[in-house]
C-alpha cells in the first residue's frame, strides 16, 4: 500500500483561513440535546437513545465507542440529519436542524465516512472524490485540482483513474476520506470506518482521518469499537444504555 | 451537468466499460420496436401513397359525373376550362362488357377514352407495356397486362366483344354478332385489380357499343399541381347545374382511403406494444438498479443529494435509453427501408414465392412512404414511453429512507 503524503502546503493555508473563520463564532459546531430514539421490534419499543447531550467544538476530535446495538450509528445518523429523533434538539454552528431540511446544509456542513465504503462502482476514485462537490453544483477547475490533490494527501496520487473495483479495501476508505473533505466541511461523521479493514490498514486510515483533521482544523465525530483508536482522539465517550457518558 | 444527470450516464455508461450490457440490450429493445414500427408504417405509408397516385393517374384529380349520362361534353368541358386551377379536361365512358378471345371469356370493365384529350389528364401512355396507345383506334383495344395473360392475347390478336346492347338486340330478335377488336396494345399499372379487369377502348367506340351517341358517363380533371382537389371540385360545382357534380379523388375513394388509415392506425397502435414491452424490461432493469444501488442512494442523500434529483437520476436513465434506442432503432427502420427490395427479393426466392407479391399484394415492389408526420410520432410515443418506464423505478428511489438505505445489506 502506499504510504499517503504528509503534508499539502495549500491544503494547510486554506484549511488554517477557514479555522480562523470557524472559530470567530467560538460556539460548538455540533450541539445535541436531548436526543431520543426508539424502534418498534415486533409489539417491543426499544428505547436506543433516551436524551443524549453531545458538544463538539470547531477542531476538536470525539470518539464514541458502545457495544454493538447499543446505538451508535442511530446517533450518528441523527446527528447527521439523515434521521428525525422522537424527542430532543440538534444544532450545527448554533443553526437548528430539522431532518426533512437538512439534506441541502449537509452537502456543505458535514463529510460522511461509512464502514463500508461507499464508493460508486461506476465512477473512478477522482470521480468518485469529485461527486461531493457535483451535489453542490461545481465541479469546476479548481474543484477538480483539489481533488487531485486531496487523493494525493490521501496516497492515491497515481490511483485516480483506478475504479473502486480495481482498489483494496485500504485505498477505497481513503478515498471516501478524500471525498468526506473535499466540500471543506466544519465537520466530519465517521461510522466504524476501519470495521471493514485489517488492523494495520485500519491504523493507517486513523492516522490518516485524524491528521487530516488536525490539519485542516476539521471537526470529527468517530465512531469506533477499537479502543485505541479511540484513545487518539481528544475526548472519549461511551454509549451505554441510550445516553453518553 | 447536474449530477444526477451526470450520473445517470455514468450508470449507463460506467468508465472503463466497453460493452455496458444493461444499456445495450435496453437500447436494443427500444431500438427493435422503434426499426419495426418504421418500416410497417412507412411501408404502409407507402402502399396507401401508391394507391392515391394510381388513383390520381388513372382518375385525375378531380371527376364530374351526371345522374345519368352527360349529354353535352363539349359545353360542360368549356364551364370547366373556366374554373381557376382546372388545367385539362377529357370525357369517358364506362361500362361491362363480356370479352373472349380462343374460347376464354372475361368480363372487364371498358373505358372509352377520348384519344385527343386523355393525354393531357391521365398518364396512359406510360403505362403501355406492349403495342402502342397510338394504334388504338375504333376497331381496336387495349388490355390489361393480367387480363390478357388470363383469355391468352398478345398484340395483334383479335379478341370478340359482346356488349349490353347486343344482349338488348337479342332481346328483339336481331341479329347477334360480337365486335372483334384487333389488340392494339397491354398496358400495366402496376396494381393488380386494375391490371386483371380494366380494357381500353376509344370514347367513340364506346358510345357506340354502348349507344351513348354522343353522350359521356363523366368528365376526369386534371388540376394544376399546387391546386386543391376538394377547393377546386367545390368551385366546379358551384358553376355546374345540380345534373351535375363535381368530386375530389378524395372524396370519390373515401371508403378506401378510410380504411387505409384505420388499417396504418392499428398496426401503429399494435407495434407500439413492442415498446411498451421493452419499456417494461427496461422499469425491470431500473427497478433492479434501484434494489442493487440502495445504499449508494442511501450515500448520496448523506452527501446531500435531494431526493427528487436521485428519482430524476433513475427517470434521466429511461429518457436516454428511449433516445438512444429511437437513434438506433430509426437507422437501423431506414436501413431497412432502403434494402427492402433486396430482402424481399431474397425472400421470396427462398420461398419460391416471386409471383405472388405482384398477384396477390397487387404491387411489384414493395412501396413505401415515410411521412414526417407519422417519424415524429413515432420518435414521441419511444421516447415519452421509455421515460415513463423510469418513473417507477425513480419514485422507489425516491421514497428510500437514507438511513434504511444505509443499513441494507
Amino acid at each position: 500500500m502506499a504510504e499517503p503524503a504528509r503534508s499539502s502546503d495549500s491544503l494547510n493555508v486554506e484549511r488554517s483561513a477557514l479555522n480562523v473563520e470557524r472559530s470567530a463564532g467560538g460556539g460548538p459546531i455540533l450541539q445535541a440535546r436531548g436526543l431520543a430514539k426508539s424502534y418498534l421490534s415486533g409489539d417491543r419499543r426499544i428505547e436506543v437513545l433516551r436524551g443524549t447531550d453531545l458538544d463538539v467544538a470547531a477542531g476538536e476530535s470525539v470518539s464514541i465507542r458502545g457495544e454493538s446495538g447499543s446505538g451508535k450509528s442511530t446517533l450518528l445518523h441523527l446527528l447527521a440529519g439523515l434521521d428525525a429523533p422522537d424527542a430532543g434538539t440538534l444544532a450545527w454552528a448554533g443553526a437548528p436542524i430539522v431532518a426533512a431540511d437538512a439534506t441541502e446544509r449537509r452537502a456543505t456542513y458535514l463529510g460522511m465516512v461509512f464502514q463500508s465504503f461507499y464508493l460508486i462502482p461506476e465512477l473512478d476514485a477522482l470521480q468518485n472524490v469529485l461527486m461531493a462537490s457535483r451535489i453542490l453544483g461545481r465541479p469546476g477547475p479548481a474543484d477538480r485540482a483539489r481533488a487531485r490533490e486531496l487523493l494525493g494527501r490521501v496516497g492515491l496520487a497515481g490511483r485516480v483513474t483506478h475504479l473502486p473495483a480495481q482498489l483494496s479495501g485500504g485505498e477505497r476508505q481513503r478515498v471516501a476520506l478524500a471525498r468526506a473533505l473535499m466540500n471543506s466541511p466544519p465537520l466530519i461523521l465517521a461510522d466504524e470506518p476501519t470495521g471493514n479493514l485489517d488492523e494495520r490498514t485500519g491504523d493507517t486510515v486513523i492516522e490518516l482521518l485524524l491528521s487530516l483533521c488536525r490539519e485542516t482544523g476539521t471537526a470529527l465525530v468517530l465512531v469506533t469499537h477499537n479502543a485505541a483508536h479511540a484513545a487518539k482522539t481528544h475526548r472519549g465517550l461511551f454509549l451505554h444504555d441510550g445516553v453518553l457518558r | 451537468m447536474p449530477w444526477y444527470l451526470y450520473l445517470a450516464l455514468k450508470q449507463l455508461f460506467p468508465t472503463g466499460r466497453r460493452f455496458p450490457f444493461f444499456t445495450v440490450i435496453s437500447i436494443l429493445g427500444v431500438a427493435l420496436g422503434v426499426a419495426l414500427l418504421i418500416v410497417s408504417i412507412s411501408v404502409m405509408g407507402g402502399f396507401g401513397h401508391e394507391i392515391r397516385r394510381m388513383i390520381v393517374e388513372t382518375q385525375g384529380d378531380v371527376q364530374v359525373r351526371a345522374r345519368g349520362l352527360i349529354e353535352n361534353p363539349a359545353e360542360v368541358r368549356a364551364q370547366l376550362a373556366q374554373v381557376p386551377g382546372v388545367v385539362a379536361t377529357t370525357p369517358f365512358a364506362e361500362g361491362v362488357v363480356l370479352l373472349e378471345h380462343a374460347s376464354r371469356p372475361a368480363y372487364p370493365n371498358v373505358q372509352g377514352v377520348s384519344l385527343t384529350h386523355v393525354g393531357q389528364v391521365i398518364p396512359l401512355r406510360r403505362y403501355v407495356r406492349m403495342g402502342s396507345l397510338d394504334h388504338l383506334d375504333d376497331e381496336s383495344i387495349i388490355l390489361s397486362a393480367q387480363l390478357a395473360v388470363a383469355i391468352g392475347a398478345r398484340v395483334g390478336d383479335t379478341v370478340e366483344l359482346y356488349s349490353p346492347l347486343l344482349l338488348q338486340k337479342l332481346r328483339q330478335d336481331e341479329i347477334f354478332l360480337p365486335r372483334g377488336l384487333r389488340v392494339a396494345g397491354i398496358f400495366e399499372v402496376g396494381h393488380q385489380q386494375l391490371d386483371s379487369t380494366v380494357v381500353l377502348v376509344t370514347l367513340r367506340l364506346m358510345q357506340d357499343i354502348y349507344g351513348l351517341g354522343g353522350a359521356v358517363h363523366g368528365i376526369n380533371i386534371k388540376i394544376a399541381p399546387d391546386a386543391d382537389a376538394d377547393g377546386v371540385a367545390r368551385a366546379i360545382n358551384r358553376i355546374l347545374p345540380d345534373t351535375l357534380r363535381a368530386r375530389s379523388w378524395a372524396e370519390l375513394n373515401q371508403d378506401f382511403l378510410f380504411v387505409l388509415q384505420l388499417e396504418k392506425n392499428m398496426i401503429f397502435f399494435l407495434l407500439t406494444f413492442i415498446i411498451v414491452v421493452s419499456a417494461f424490461s427496461v422499469t425491470s432493469s431500473l427497478l433492479i438498479a434501484v434494489v442493487r444501488k440502495t445504499r449508494e442512494i442511501g450515500l448520496l442523500s448523506a452527501l446531500g443529494g435531494k431526493p427528487r434529483h436521485v428519482a430524476a437520476c433513475f427517470c434521466f436513465q429511461g429518457f436516454l435509453i428511449g433516445l438512444g434506442g429511437t437513434i438506433f432503432g430509426l437507422g437501423l427502420g431506414f436501413a431497412a427501408l432502403h434494402f427492402r427490395n433486396d430482402m424481399v427479393t431474397a425472400f421470396t426466392k427462398l420461398t419460391s414465392s416471386e409471383t405472388v407479391l405482384a398477384r396477390f399484394y397487387q404491387f411489384s415492389q414493395l412501396p413505401s412512404y415515410s411521412a414526417p408526420g407519422d417519424v415524429t410520432a413515432i420518435i414521441v410515443c419511444s421516447i415519452v414511453i421509455s421515460t415513463l418506464a423510469g418513473l417507477l423505478p425513480a419514485w422507489r428511489a425516491a421514497k428510500l429512507n437514507p438511513v434504511e438505505a444505509l443499513r441494507s445489506e
